[in-house]
Protein backbone atom coordinates (compact mmCIF):
# COMPACT_ATOMS: atom_id res chain seq x y z
CA UNK A 1 0.00 0.00 0.00
CA UNK A 2 1.10 3.44 -0.93
CA UNK A 3 0.88 6.42 1.54
CA UNK A 4 0.80 9.68 0.82
CA UNK A 5 3.69 12.16 2.90
CA UNK A 6 0.56 14.31 4.44
CA UNK A 7 -0.22 11.03 5.85
CA UNK A 8 3.17 9.82 7.21
CA UNK A 9 3.20 13.51 8.18
CA UNK A 10 -0.05 13.17 10.41
CA UNK A 11 1.79 9.76 11.59
CA UNK A 12 4.52 11.25 12.81
CA UNK A 13 2.43 13.97 14.05
CA UNK A 14 0.37 11.33 15.92
CA UNK A 15 -2.94 12.55 14.25
CA UNK A 16 -4.13 9.25 13.17
CA UNK A 17 -6.33 6.89 14.62
CA UNK A 18 -5.46 3.01 15.44
CA UNK A 19 -6.15 1.44 12.62
CA UNK A 20 -4.18 3.91 10.25
CA UNK A 21 -1.52 3.86 12.97
CA UNK A 22 -1.51 0.25 12.29
CA UNK A 23 -1.24 -0.12 8.65
CA UNK A 24 1.53 2.72 8.63
CA UNK A 25 3.80 0.38 11.11
CA UNK A 26 3.04 -2.61 9.12
CA UNK A 27 4.50 -0.71 5.77
CA UNK A 28 7.34 1.04 7.91
CA UNK A 29 8.47 -2.33 8.89
CA UNK A 30 8.10 -3.98 4.89
CA UNK A 31 9.73 -0.71 3.46
CA UNK A 32 12.94 0.98 4.95
CA UNK A 33 11.89 3.80 2.85
CA UNK A 34 8.66 4.40 4.41
CA UNK A 35 10.33 3.98 7.82
CA UNK A 36 13.03 6.86 7.00
CA UNK A 37 10.37 9.47 5.23
CA UNK A 38 8.44 8.75 8.99
CA UNK A 39 12.05 9.45 10.95
CA UNK A 40 12.84 12.99 8.80
CA UNK A 41 9.40 14.29 9.88
CA UNK A 42 10.15 13.27 13.16
CA UNK A 43 13.38 14.79 13.25
CA UNK A 44 12.37 18.12 11.63
CA UNK A 45 10.02 18.18 14.74
CA UNK A 46 13.13 17.72 16.83
CA UNK A 47 14.72 20.08 15.33
CA UNK A 48 12.18 22.63 15.80
CA UNK A 49 11.61 21.93 19.26
CA UNK A 50 15.61 22.47 19.83
CA UNK A 51 15.86 25.86 17.78
CA UNK A 52 13.21 27.49 19.43
CA UNK A 53 13.58 25.77 23.26
CA UNK A 54 15.82 28.26 24.37
CA UNK A 55 12.98 30.84 24.54
CA UNK A 56 11.64 29.05 27.00
CA UNK A 57 14.55 28.95 29.59
CA UNK A 58 15.00 33.04 28.73
CA UNK A 59 13.65 35.08 32.42
CA UNK A 60 10.39 36.68 31.19
CA UNK A 61 11.21 40.61 30.86
CA UNK A 62 9.49 42.93 33.34
CA UNK A 63 7.23 44.66 31.30
CA UNK A 64 5.47 41.23 30.15
CA UNK A 65 4.84 39.73 33.35
CA UNK A 66 4.00 43.26 35.13
CA UNK A 67 1.01 42.76 32.85
CA UNK A 68 -0.15 39.52 34.56
CA UNK A 69 0.80 40.45 37.57
CA UNK A 70 -2.17 39.57 40.69
CA UNK A 71 -3.98 42.38 42.47
CA UNK A 72 -2.00 45.04 43.95
CA UNK A 73 0.07 45.68 40.81
CA UNK A 74 -0.58 48.72 38.61
CA UNK A 75 -3.65 48.00 36.21
CA UNK A 76 -3.50 48.18 32.82
CA UNK A 77 -4.46 52.07 31.96
CA UNK A 78 -5.13 52.67 28.66
CA UNK A 79 -5.96 56.53 27.32
CA UNK A 80 -9.74 55.42 26.61
CA UNK A 81 -10.55 54.61 30.09
CA UNK A 82 -8.66 57.88 31.65
CA UNK A 83 -11.36 59.61 29.26
CA UNK A 84 -14.12 57.85 30.21
CA UNK A 85 -13.22 58.44 34.15
CA UNK A 86 -12.87 62.34 33.72
CA UNK A 87 -16.34 62.50 31.89
CA UNK A 88 -17.28 60.27 34.32
CA UNK A 89 -16.56 62.55 36.87
CA UNK A 90 -17.53 65.74 35.03
CA UNK A 91 -20.64 64.20 34.75
CA UNK A 92 -21.44 63.27 38.72
CA UNK A 93 -20.13 66.46 39.46
CA UNK A 94 -22.59 68.51 37.58
CA UNK A 95 -25.40 65.94 38.45
CA UNK A 96 -28.08 66.39 41.29
CA UNK A 97 -26.64 62.96 42.87
CA UNK A 98 -25.92 64.00 46.73
CA UNK A 99 -22.91 64.72 48.36
CA UNK A 100 -21.87 60.95 49.84
CA UNK A 101 -22.69 59.63 46.37
CA UNK A 102 -20.45 62.19 44.71
CA UNK A 103 -17.85 61.32 47.46
CA UNK A 104 -18.00 57.53 47.28
CA UNK A 105 -17.54 57.81 43.58
CA UNK A 106 -14.68 59.87 43.25
CA UNK A 107 -13.22 56.97 45.38
CA UNK A 108 -15.05 53.90 43.37
CA UNK A 109 -16.24 55.72 40.41
CA UNK A 110 -13.49 57.26 39.23
CA UNK A 111 -11.52 54.20 39.59
CA UNK A 112 -13.24 51.80 38.01
CA UNK A 113 -15.96 53.52 35.51
CA UNK A 114 -13.59 54.32 33.05
CA UNK A 115 -12.52 50.89 32.17
CA UNK A 116 -15.77 49.43 32.20
CA UNK A 117 -17.76 52.01 30.28
CA UNK A 118 -15.43 50.56 27.41
CA UNK A 119 -16.35 47.14 27.20
CA UNK A 120 -18.36 46.73 24.78
CA UNK A 121 -22.65 46.47 24.55
CA UNK A 122 -22.60 43.09 26.90
CA UNK A 123 -22.60 45.10 30.15
CA UNK A 124 -25.44 44.84 32.40
CA UNK A 125 -25.68 48.60 32.84
CA UNK A 126 -25.79 51.49 30.04
CA UNK A 127 -24.80 55.06 30.49
CA UNK A 128 -27.35 57.22 29.83
CA UNK A 129 -27.90 61.12 29.85
CA UNK A 130 -28.41 61.22 33.59
CA UNK A 131 -26.12 59.10 34.58
CA UNK A 132 -25.52 54.72 34.54
CA UNK A 133 -28.52 52.75 34.56
CA UNK A 134 -29.18 48.87 35.12
CA UNK A 135 -30.22 47.05 31.87
CA UNK A 136 -30.40 43.41 31.15
CA UNK A 137 -29.77 40.84 34.40
CA UNK A 138 -28.86 43.39 36.60
CA UNK A 139 -32.20 45.55 35.68
CA UNK A 140 -33.91 41.97 36.20
CA UNK A 141 -32.53 41.00 39.37
CA UNK A 142 -32.95 44.37 40.85
CA UNK A 143 -36.78 44.37 40.17
CA UNK A 144 -37.43 40.98 40.92
CA UNK A 145 -35.14 39.52 43.17
CA UNK A 146 -35.33 39.34 47.04
CA UNK A 147 -32.51 38.93 49.13
CA UNK A 148 -31.34 35.40 49.86
CA UNK A 149 -32.65 33.91 47.24
CA UNK A 150 -30.63 32.18 44.82
CA UNK A 151 -31.30 33.51 41.57
CA UNK A 152 -29.32 31.76 38.74
CA UNK A 153 -27.90 34.84 36.85
CA UNK A 154 -24.33 36.45 37.93
CA UNK A 155 -26.14 39.45 39.94
CA UNK A 156 -27.59 38.83 43.62
CA UNK A 157 -29.45 41.57 45.63
CA UNK A 158 -27.87 42.10 49.15
CA UNK A 159 -30.11 44.76 51.69
CA UNK A 160 -32.78 46.80 50.57
CA UNK A 161 -33.29 50.02 52.14
CA UNK A 162 -35.15 53.36 51.90
CA UNK A 163 -33.20 56.68 50.63
CA UNK A 164 -34.44 59.83 52.59
CA UNK A 165 -36.29 61.02 49.60
CA UNK A 166 -38.37 57.45 50.01
CA UNK A 167 -36.51 56.23 47.06
CA UNK A 168 -36.10 52.09 47.23
CA UNK A 169 -32.12 51.66 46.69
CA UNK A 170 -30.33 48.07 46.65
CA UNK A 171 -27.27 46.82 47.02
CA UNK A 172 -26.14 44.28 44.20
CA UNK A 173 -23.29 41.89 43.53
CA UNK A 174 -22.41 41.62 39.87
CA UNK A 175 -20.12 38.40 39.67
CA UNK A 176 -18.56 38.33 36.42
CA UNK A 177 -15.15 38.73 35.38
CA UNK A 178 -14.42 41.50 37.32
CA UNK A 179 -16.43 41.46 39.99
CA UNK A 180 -18.52 44.24 40.90
CA UNK A 181 -20.55 45.92 43.83
CA UNK A 182 -22.87 48.75 44.29
CA UNK A 183 -25.85 50.52 45.49
CA UNK A 184 -28.59 51.16 42.87
CA UNK A 185 -31.77 53.48 43.53
CA UNK A 186 -34.81 53.76 41.88
CA UNK A 187 -35.76 56.81 39.77
CA UNK A 188 -38.82 56.38 37.48
CA UNK A 189 -38.66 52.57 36.25
CA UNK A 190 -34.99 52.40 36.52
CA UNK A 191 -32.25 51.92 38.67
CA UNK A 192 -30.08 54.25 38.90
CA UNK A 193 -26.44 53.02 39.66
CA UNK A 194 -25.03 54.96 42.34
CA UNK A 195 -21.85 53.83 43.57
CA UNK A 196 -20.12 50.82 41.43
CA UNK A 197 -16.95 49.54 42.92
CA UNK A 198 -14.62 46.53 42.32
CA UNK A 199 -14.51 43.83 44.77
CA UNK A 200 -12.93 41.20 45.70
CA UNK A 201 -15.77 38.81 46.97
CA UNK A 202 -16.60 35.91 45.51
CA UNK A 203 -19.78 34.49 44.30
CA UNK A 204 -20.98 32.02 47.29
CA UNK A 205 -19.54 33.88 49.95
CA UNK A 206 -21.47 37.08 49.86
CA UNK A 207 -22.78 37.92 52.77
CA UNK A 208 -25.53 40.47 53.48
CA UNK A 209 -23.13 43.66 54.01
CA UNK A 210 -19.59 41.93 54.89
CA UNK A 211 -18.76 41.20 51.00
CA UNK A 212 -19.44 44.71 50.49
CA UNK A 213 -16.53 47.40 49.80
CA UNK A 214 -16.23 50.06 51.80
CA UNK A 215 -17.44 52.66 48.96
CA UNK A 216 -20.91 50.99 48.87
CA UNK A 217 -21.16 50.91 52.21
CA UNK A 218 -20.38 54.54 53.52
CA UNK A 219 -23.19 55.01 50.45
CA UNK A 220 -25.37 52.94 52.14
CA UNK A 221 -24.70 54.74 55.77
CA UNK A 222 -25.24 58.03 54.04
CA UNK A 223 -27.99 57.61 52.22
CA UNK A 224 -30.51 55.14 54.26
CA UNK A 225 -33.55 56.54 56.30
CA UNK A 226 -34.51 53.82 59.24
CA UNK A 227 -33.80 50.24 58.87
CA UNK A 228 -32.94 48.03 56.30
CA UNK A 229 -36.14 46.12 54.40
CA UNK A 230 -37.22 43.15 55.93
CA UNK A 231 -38.08 40.25 53.71
CA UNK A 232 -41.99 41.24 53.88
CA UNK A 233 -41.47 44.72 53.37
CA UNK A 234 -39.23 44.11 50.72
CA UNK A 235 -41.43 41.54 49.02
CA UNK A 236 -44.34 44.50 49.61
CA UNK A 237 -42.23 46.70 47.66
CA UNK A 238 -41.53 44.56 44.68
CA UNK A 239 -44.87 43.64 44.36
CA UNK A 240 -45.71 47.37 44.58
CA UNK A 241 -43.54 48.43 41.39
CA UNK A 242 -40.66 50.00 43.93
CA UNK A 243 -42.85 53.02 43.74
CA UNK A 244 -41.70 55.94 45.78
CA UNK A 245 -42.98 55.63 49.42
CA UNK A 246 -42.48 59.19 50.76
CA UNK A 247 -41.56 58.70 54.91
CA UNK A 248 -42.95 61.94 55.62
CA UNK A 249 -45.83 62.89 53.36
CA UNK A 250 -46.46 66.44 53.54
CA UNK B 1 -11.61 29.11 49.71
CA UNK B 2 -13.13 30.93 47.24
CA UNK B 3 -13.21 29.94 43.47
CA UNK B 4 -11.06 32.80 41.38
CA UNK B 5 -12.66 34.78 38.98
CA UNK B 6 -12.38 34.36 35.13
CA UNK B 7 -10.31 37.48 35.03
CA UNK B 8 -8.00 36.33 37.55
CA UNK B 9 -8.02 32.76 36.19
CA UNK B 10 -6.79 34.26 32.69
CA UNK B 11 -4.16 36.22 34.35
CA UNK B 12 -2.78 33.76 36.71
CA UNK B 13 -2.41 31.25 33.63
CA UNK B 14 -1.14 33.84 31.05
CA UNK B 15 1.67 34.66 33.55
CA UNK B 16 2.55 30.53 33.22
CA UNK B 17 1.82 30.73 29.28
CA UNK B 18 4.34 33.71 29.00
CA UNK B 19 7.64 31.34 28.54
CA UNK B 20 5.36 29.73 25.62
CA UNK B 21 3.70 33.06 24.16
CA UNK B 22 7.33 34.54 24.02
CA UNK B 23 8.46 31.57 21.95
CA UNK B 24 5.39 31.81 19.77
CA UNK B 25 6.07 35.23 19.13
CA UNK B 26 9.25 34.51 18.23
CA UNK B 27 8.74 32.25 15.78
CA UNK B 28 6.08 34.32 13.45
CA UNK B 29 7.79 37.27 14.24
CA UNK B 30 11.56 36.48 13.84
CA UNK B 31 12.92 39.20 15.88
CA UNK B 32 13.31 39.39 19.78
CA UNK B 33 12.01 43.29 20.39
CA UNK B 34 8.85 42.39 17.83
CA UNK B 35 8.33 39.44 19.78
CA UNK B 36 7.92 40.63 23.03
CA UNK B 37 6.18 43.53 21.49
CA UNK B 38 3.83 41.37 19.95
CA UNK B 39 3.51 39.21 23.73
CA UNK B 40 2.98 42.80 25.50
CA UNK B 41 -0.44 43.40 22.64
CA UNK B 42 -1.63 40.02 22.80
CA UNK B 43 -1.57 40.21 26.98
CA UNK B 44 -3.29 43.04 26.80
CA UNK B 45 -5.89 42.27 24.63
CA UNK B 46 -6.53 38.97 26.17
CA UNK B 47 -7.20 40.55 30.03
CA UNK B 48 -9.22 43.28 28.12
CA UNK B 49 -11.84 40.45 26.73
CA UNK B 50 -11.30 37.72 29.51
CA UNK B 51 -14.74 37.04 29.38
CA UNK B 52 -14.69 36.05 25.83
CA UNK B 53 -12.97 33.16 26.66
CA UNK B 54 -14.60 30.16 27.45
CA UNK B 55 -13.23 28.18 30.93
CA UNK B 56 -12.36 24.98 30.13
CA UNK B 57 -11.00 25.66 26.88
CA UNK B 58 -7.88 25.46 25.66
CA UNK B 59 -6.10 29.12 26.59
CA UNK B 60 -3.42 28.62 24.78
CA UNK B 61 -4.60 28.54 22.01
CA UNK B 62 -6.80 31.33 22.46
CA UNK B 63 -3.90 33.39 22.80
CA UNK B 64 -1.94 32.29 19.79
CA UNK B 65 -5.16 33.07 18.18
CA UNK B 66 -4.99 36.78 19.31
CA UNK B 67 -1.52 36.84 18.27
CA UNK B 68 -2.01 35.51 15.03
CA UNK B 69 -4.55 38.37 14.40
CA UNK B 70 -2.16 40.97 16.17
CA UNK B 71 0.53 40.37 13.99
CA UNK B 72 -1.28 40.36 11.17
CA UNK B 73 -2.56 43.45 11.88
CA UNK B 74 0.65 44.51 12.47
CA UNK B 75 2.21 43.67 9.18
CA UNK B 76 -0.43 45.02 7.30
CA UNK B 77 0.56 48.33 9.26
CA UNK B 78 4.15 48.03 8.21
CA UNK B 79 3.45 47.31 4.70
CA UNK B 80 1.42 50.38 4.68
CA UNK B 81 4.38 52.20 6.30
CA UNK B 82 6.94 50.42 3.44
CA UNK B 83 9.10 49.36 6.41
CA UNK B 84 8.98 45.90 5.88
CA UNK B 85 12.69 44.95 7.15
CA UNK B 86 14.53 41.97 6.64
CA UNK B 87 14.94 39.05 9.76
CA UNK B 88 18.43 39.38 9.90
CA UNK B 89 18.16 39.70 13.55
CA UNK B 90 16.42 36.28 13.35
CA UNK B 91 17.59 33.96 16.26
CA UNK B 92 19.93 36.84 17.82
CA UNK B 93 19.23 35.12 21.20
CA UNK B 94 18.88 31.38 21.71
CA UNK B 95 19.36 30.68 25.36
CA UNK B 96 22.05 29.30 26.91
CA UNK B 97 22.60 26.54 24.27
CA UNK B 98 26.31 25.40 23.19
CA UNK B 99 28.34 26.93 20.08
CA UNK B 100 27.12 23.40 18.33
CA UNK B 101 23.47 23.56 19.22
CA UNK B 102 23.21 27.25 18.67
CA UNK B 103 24.43 26.85 15.28
CA UNK B 104 21.54 24.40 14.23
CA UNK B 105 19.18 26.37 16.09
CA UNK B 106 20.46 29.68 14.10
CA UNK B 107 19.92 27.54 11.15
CA UNK B 108 16.25 26.43 11.90
CA UNK B 109 15.78 29.68 12.58
CA UNK B 110 16.96 31.24 9.25
CA UNK B 111 15.21 28.83 7.55
CA UNK B 112 11.74 29.61 9.60
CA UNK B 113 12.15 32.84 8.59
CA UNK B 114 12.20 32.21 4.81
CA UNK B 115 9.20 30.75 4.60
CA UNK B 116 5.47 32.33 4.09
CA UNK B 117 3.38 33.30 6.99
CA UNK B 118 1.18 31.18 6.80
CA UNK B 119 3.20 28.10 6.59
CA UNK B 120 5.37 29.51 9.60
CA UNK B 121 2.33 30.03 11.82
CA UNK B 122 1.40 26.25 11.13
CA UNK B 123 4.52 24.76 11.75
CA UNK B 124 4.94 27.03 15.05
CA UNK B 125 1.53 25.43 16.14
CA UNK B 126 1.96 22.38 15.39
CA UNK B 127 5.60 21.48 15.94
CA UNK B 128 6.69 23.92 18.15
CA UNK B 129 4.14 24.45 20.37
CA UNK B 130 2.25 20.80 20.11
CA UNK B 131 -1.11 22.16 19.28
CA UNK B 132 -3.45 19.10 17.52
CA UNK B 133 -3.82 19.63 13.88
CA UNK B 134 -7.68 20.67 15.15
CA UNK B 135 -6.60 23.19 17.31
CA UNK B 136 -4.23 24.41 15.23
CA UNK B 137 -6.57 24.34 12.39
CA UNK B 138 -9.39 26.00 14.89
CA UNK B 139 -6.23 28.88 16.30
CA UNK B 140 -5.84 29.76 12.35
CA UNK B 141 -9.68 29.37 11.89
CA UNK B 142 -9.00 27.45 8.56
CA UNK B 143 -10.15 24.72 7.72
CA UNK B 144 -8.25 21.42 8.60
CA UNK B 145 -7.43 20.82 5.09
CA UNK B 146 -5.85 23.75 4.61
CA UNK B 147 -3.65 23.45 7.58
CA UNK B 148 -2.12 20.50 6.88
CA UNK B 149 -1.53 21.42 3.36
CA UNK B 150 0.42 24.34 5.01
CA UNK B 151 1.73 22.05 7.38
CA UNK B 152 3.06 19.59 4.64
CA UNK B 153 4.38 22.60 2.10
CA UNK B 154 6.41 24.09 5.15
CA UNK B 155 8.00 20.82 6.13
CA UNK B 156 8.97 20.23 2.82
CA UNK B 157 10.35 23.62 2.19
CA UNK B 158 12.56 23.20 5.96
CA UNK B 159 14.16 20.08 4.93
CA UNK B 160 14.89 21.10 1.49
CA UNK B 161 16.61 24.42 3.21
CA UNK B 162 18.12 22.32 5.89
CA UNK B 163 19.46 19.58 3.64
CA UNK B 164 18.46 16.02 4.51
CA UNK B 165 21.98 15.21 5.25
CA UNK B 166 21.58 17.08 8.45
CA UNK B 167 19.13 15.57 10.24
CA UNK B 168 19.17 15.76 13.90
CA UNK B 169 19.09 12.85 16.44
Amino acid sequence: MKFSDEMLMAYADGELDLVARAEIEAAMARDPKIAEAVERHRALAARLQSAYGGVLEEPVPERLASLVAGPGAAPVVELDSIRAVREARAKLASSRLPQWAAMAASVAIGLFVGLLLMRGPALPYEETATGLVARGELDAALTQQLAGSLGTGRARVGITFRDRGGAYCRTFYLGREAPLAGLACRSGDQWKLEVLAATSAREGELQPAAAMPMAVLHAVDAAIEGEPLDAAGESAARDAGWWKTPHMAE
Amino acid sequence: MSTPTPADEVREALGELLPRLRRFARVITRNVPDADDLVQIAVEKALARAAQWRPGSRLDSWMFGIMKNAWIDEVRARRRRERVHAPEEAGAQVGDASAESRDIALSVQAAMARLPEEQRMAIALVLVEGLSYKDAAETLSVPIGTLTSRLARGREALQRLLGDDRSAR
